[in-house]
């Protein structure tokens, strides 16, 4: 029995290349992700180990909410006199992209991917991690480094001076002292790192006398964790841990892990969408195979065989199909990791070098699911090939009894509501964690996707008729023949659009989403924003403190204020807190009030709140409701108004004075302004500019812009999510160019007669690619259907007073992809096609 | 043995105008060298416009061979084929298409229609094939003589095995080809369906005046031929009129010895 399957594999290669093709390429993308996230796993941990390596205990500040206040810079002192303390330096790190040099040429390192970061400089190159190159250390005000690469890369040369932009705005003419090296292999995975001195740090990203953290290497032999005991009684009131090298290079590495791993997960995801979509094809090309072996397993078991045999022999076959599409999709694993990877290079997001490692995880996941999903797409076809009774299969014409049509139609309708009952539980039923909620939703669609796929050869008919009506009135007989053999065999027209349609549900639910969300966005922001500009630093990078302050004295417009966020225990909960000039909210957003008034901007100590906040904290207006900061500071605040609409504030609104008071967050995180009336966006365009070249890491935008720049967010993230979806789209007109050639080779003698009345080359050819088209549109139809169901599900599923409302269904768009898609079954039909028009016309009458 | 009896045996060119189609000195050669098979070898024969004629012979002797040359699905080694006055030898692919489309029926053993079509389109389907318009009152008394009736409606699927070959005739009929082929029309029918088929043909032949070569090995479908070709080994060796079974049987015993 063996031989027979190794000699059927050998006869039907070209059948089963395909197959194995759609397998290679889930197996692969799936493998593709794991090398991805294992290679950068590894970079990150080994960087995670470098940054730390020379740090055997770390004294940081804590605090019970909020962002801690600096550690006193005198704490260094105290601690480097500790017994067993070999060194202490003050540790200082600049948030991502706060300070970004001036290139030469007048242009920033771009700040999209790896971060530019600026430390304090120290000269304990164990506990830095730093060691100078080339220069000498930047000690004096104006002075910095740079690492060796980023420097060769960007062209900075020691000894030359360049401007920085800061938070202070930008500063002329630091001078750039050295290139430096991070580790031995200044493994930066491109980062742009920078040093300044201490005193320099301070200034410009932090505050004088006060350090972050500050990092201590033990005496050789000392026990750290004894000197650690010591340190704890120098740091007396001061709130501040200690913490050992393990802790903190097992922080950092889960702090990089948490990216890649989301990275990864999404990859993994879309990997099995490909996966999951192959196995229609697989089956469906069993499915066609054995159909066409028929007669065959009629007279293996007419001369003895069991069904028991035929069955396993199937199963053999596909167990070494599996075995092959698995070992070719590890290696394809590789090289689509590769090309993924310059994918975010291309689209801005540059990862850095890692390894290639296949671990044993990934190599026995290979393995298991491309052998399993090829043995379970073949287990059904195999049973009703060896299903069947010899002498009905040695019969001419004896076909695998189809099941009842309306059983079918029966089980998948159930499977169908069975889907969406999940998909509704996910969407409004109880909060559920992410694994549970995408695990939930997950098998909602794999249901709706079984369930549509078992009931579609119902409507096969009816619907390819009615596609396929247009074809066959422009393209001729050929047309009408192509929708007569769309429409002649359900199951199979069926099982070979499913694939199309999951790709196309997925797209269309992503399209659906999208548009919705920003329309609904958009008319949120025109309802409650009024302001002209909305301003806010590149990369969510926090504005310069004095940004708003000068927009303000500028004259130019009506009305600035600036928004800056930072935590307070309001009542008895921890929350985010928005201070912001409060006389100008009436002029530049909307925010419903309720009750009460919006005080001017000279009121101190009052508080606005959202309804639903001020029904929490049973507050009414006039009522004092009692605030306290992270630096210890108390207030009590008289609730001056109550307001409702959610979409720009949620959080509870104070004064300016009130952070000022408590020493809370000083950066403002976006800033709105209003033009006074009669001056136009256009007519302050070269204010704009000017204030554009002073703080280059600012984006200024209009309120259009500024609803642009969201549009363009989700327009980007739904490039991404279809361009990861086209994987799982070719695998689907591969299916489809392999269910036609093998249908070629069912009806050669069909073409044949065609052929011999008259039928020209050109004609089959029209014919069998038409027919694609129609499999295609017809998985298409169910794909946009089902897409729009399940975007209508999440858009009513998001929270009507941000994201949802209104539902959208952008048809160009979607008619767009369909149109694309169509297209692509005709360049994917061109084989088949080829080959029908080719056949000889004596033998595919003789066949 | 040479051809028998004019007023078959006019080789000159241009052709005479009563000939739906001939061959002349045409020889079929598969393989080489010591595996050659000379499949038809110098057949020169003439096919006279509302004739219904049959070629026989045993199994190998050719005779589908000479007829898939004859209607353009399979290339000469050497000769001529004409349809009417024109020269097969010299046409491309794509031309001998659209002359089987134009000027040429079929009838097949079996397998004649093609299953998405209903009866009526499968009738049509030369013409639709080129895009032309059927003629319609020839389209109803073919129907009506082949006697399809009611059901030019029904798929193939639907239709018995007789009823099947009657649209196959039909077919090959509607477009009023210069020449029709049939491959054994009868061979997969029982033997009173069958003498319905052939004596549609043989109406077909006599009323509607159309011309029919049919290749067959059964004497009984011969006899309803006006003239019967015999081959062996590649050559033609006998040639009958107005043949009876009997006496069809008696020169295939001949033959056969």
């Amino acid at each position: 029995m063996l031989r027979l399957t190794l000699r059927n594999l050998a006869a039907n290669k070209a059948r089963f290349l395909m197959t194995t093709f759609a397998v290679v390429l889930g197996v692969g993308f799936v493998v593709s992700s794991f090398v991805m996230s294992d290679g950068l796993r590894s970079t990150f941990g080994a960087l995670s180990e470098d940054i730390t390596a020379g740090t055997d205990l770390l004294v940081r500040p804590t605090s019970e909410f909020g962002e801690p206040l600096p550690l006193p810079e005198d704490l260094v002192t105290e601690i480097l006199a500790v017994d067993g303390v070999d060194n202490a330096e003050a540790f200082m790190e600049s948030a991502e992209n706060e300070l970004q040099p001036i290139k030469a040429d007048g242009s920033t390192i771009t700040t999209a991917g790896p971060p530019q970061l600026t430390f304090a400089w120290n000269d304990d190159t164990e506990i830095g991690a730093f060691t100078i190159v080339e220069g000498t250390a930047p000690d004096e005000p104006r002075e910095f480094s740079m690492d060796h690469t980023a420097a060769a890369k960007h062209g900075f040369e020691i000894g030359q001076t360049y401007d920085f932009v800061t938070p202070l705005g930008v500063e002329e003419d630091f001078t750039f002292v050295a290139t430096t090296s991070f580790g031995a292999d200044n493994a930066t995975v491109g980062a742009t790192l920078m040093h300044v001195s201490l005193a320099e740090a301070q200034r410009l990203f932090g505050d004088p006398g006060t350090v972050q953290q500050i990092a201590i290497s033990v005496d050789p032999g000392v026990d750290a964790a004894a000197v650690a005991n010591d340190i704890a009684a120098v740091l007396g009131t001061t709130t501040a841990e200690i913490v050992d090298q393990a802790t903190v290079t097992a922080e950092q590495k889960a702090e990089f892990t948490e990216g890649i791993d989301i990275v990864g997960n999404v990859l993994l995801g879309f990997a099995i969408v490909s996966l999951f979509v192959s196995i229609f094809i697989i089956y469906n090309t069993f499915a066609i195979v054995l159909g066409q072996r028929v007669r065959e397993m009629g007279l293996l078991r007419a001369i003895g065989a069991d069904a028991a045999q035929l069955r396993r022999s199937v199963v053999a076959e596909a167990v070494i199909i599996g075995v092959i599409a698995s070992a070719i999709g590890l290696a394809a694993g590789v090289g689509i990791a590769a090309l993924l990877t310059a994918v975010f290079e291309a689209v801005g997001a540059e990862l850095p070098a890692y390894p290639t490692i296949l671990s044993a995880r990934t190599v026995v996941l290979a393995f298991v699911l491309g052998i399993g999903v090829t043995v379970a797409s073949s287990i059904a076809p195999a049973r009703a090939a060896a299903g069947i009774s010899p002498i009905e299969a040695i019969r001419d014409g004896a076909a695998v009894t189809p099941e009842n049509g309306r059983q079918r139609l029966v089980r998948g309708a159930m499977t169908l509501l069975a889907g969406v009952a999940v998909g509704s539980f996910g969407l409004f039923g109880p909060g559920l964690g992410t694994l549970a909620l995408v695990l939930t939703l997950g098998s909602a669609a794999v249901l709706v996707f079984l369930g549509l796929t078992l009931a579609s050869p119902a409507v096969a008919r009816p619907l390819t008729a009615v596609l396929g009506w247009p074809v066959a009135k422009l393209m001729g007989t050929a047309g009408g023949l192509a929708r007569g053999n769309a429409s002649r065999n359900p199951r199979r027209t069926a099982t070979t659009a499913a694939a199309l349609m999951i790709g196309l549900s997925l797209v269309t639910m992503g399209y659906v989403v999208g548009e919705s969300v920003k329309s609904s966005l958009g008319n949120l922001i025109a309802d409650s924003v009024s302001a002209d500009y909305v301003i806010a630093g590149m990369d969510e990078a926090a504005l310069p403190p004095v940004f708003a302050d000068e927009l303000a004295a500028s004259g130019q417009f009506e009305a600035v204020t600036g928004m800056r966020y930072d935590e307070a225990r309001l009542g008895a909960d921890v929350r985010e807190v928005t201070a912001l000039d409060m006389g100008t909210i009436d002029v530049l957003f909307d925010i419903d009030l309720e009750a009460g008034s919006i005080p001017a901007s000279d009121a101190t100590d009052v508080i606005l709140l959202h309804d639903e906040l001020a029904a929490d904290l049973a507050a009414d207006v006039g009522d004092t409701v009692p605030i306290e900061f992270v630096s210890g500071h108390t207030a009590d605040l008289t609730v001056a108004g109550i307001y409702a609409d959610a979409t720009i504030f949620e959080d509870p609104l104070v004064p300016d004075q009130v952070f000022d008071a408590a020493g809370a967050e000083v950066a403002d995180e976006w800033v709105a302004a209003v033009l006074p009336d009669g001056v136009s966006t256009a007519d302050l365009a070269p204010f704009v500019a000017e204030l554009e070249r002073t703080y280059p890491q600012v984006s200024i935008d209009t309120a259009s812009e500024f609803q642009q720049s969201f549009e363009d967010t989700i327009d980007s993230m739904l490039l991404v999510v279809n361009a990861l979806l086209a994987l799982a789209i070719v695998i689907a007109l591969i299916g489809i160019a392999n269910t036609l050639a093998l249908s070629v080779h069912e009806r050669t003698r069909e073409l044949g007669l065609l052929r011999a009345v008259g039928m020209t080359r050109r004609q089959t050819r029209r014919m069998v690619r038409w027919e694609a088209v129609l499999v295609a549109l017809f998985g298409a139809v169910l794909g946009v259907a089902a897409g729009s169901l399940f975007g209508w599900g999440v858009v009513s599923a998001l929270p009507a007073d941000t994201f949802g409302g209104s539902l959208t269904i952008p048809i160009p768009q979607i008619v767009q992809v369909v149109v694309l898609a169509a297209i692509a079954t005709l360049v994917a039909a061109w084989l088949p096609a080829r080959r029908a028009g080719k056949l000889d016309v004596l033998d595919a009458i003789a066949h | 043995m040479t051809v028998l009896d004019p007023p078959i045996t006019s080789l000159t060119n241009p052709r005479p105008a009563n000939i739906a189609a001939g061959a002349v000195g045409v020889s079929k050669i598969y393989g080489s060298g010591d595996t050659v098979v000379r499949a038809l070898d110098d057949v020169d024969v003439d096919f006279v416009e509302g004739h219904f004629t049959a070629i026989m012979g045993p199994s190998g002797s050719g005779k589908s061979t000479l007829m898939h040359c004859l209607a353009g699905l399979d290339t000469v080694s050497a000769g001529e084929i004409y349809i009417g006055d024109t020269d097969l030898s010299g046409l491309s692919e794509r031309d001998l298409t659209l002359l089987r489309r134009d000027r040429i029926g079929f009838i097949f053993q079996a397998f004649n229609l093609v299953p998405t079509l209903s009866a009526l389109e499968n009738i049509t389907l030369p013409m639709d094939l080129a895009g032309i318009k059927p003629d319609q009152a020839w389209l109803d008394e073919v129907i009506s003589t082949v006697g399809l009736g009611d059901r030019t409606d029904h798929r193939p699927n639907e239709l018995s095995g007789g009823q099947q070959q009657r649209v196959a005739v039909s077919r090959a009929l509607a477009s009023r080809p210069q020449i029709i082929f049939a491959d054994e029309p009868t061979g997969n029918l029982d033997s009173t369906t069958g003498a319905e088929i052939l004596a549609f043909m043989r109406r077909a032949v006599r009323e509607l005046g159309q011309t029919i070569v049919m290749v067959t090995h059964d004497p009984v479908a011969a006899s309803y031929a006006d003239r019967v070709i015999f081959l062996a080994d590649g050559r033609i060796v006998d040639e009958l009129h107005g043949p009876t079974p009997e006496s069809v049987l008696d020169r295939m015993k001949s033959l056969g010895s």
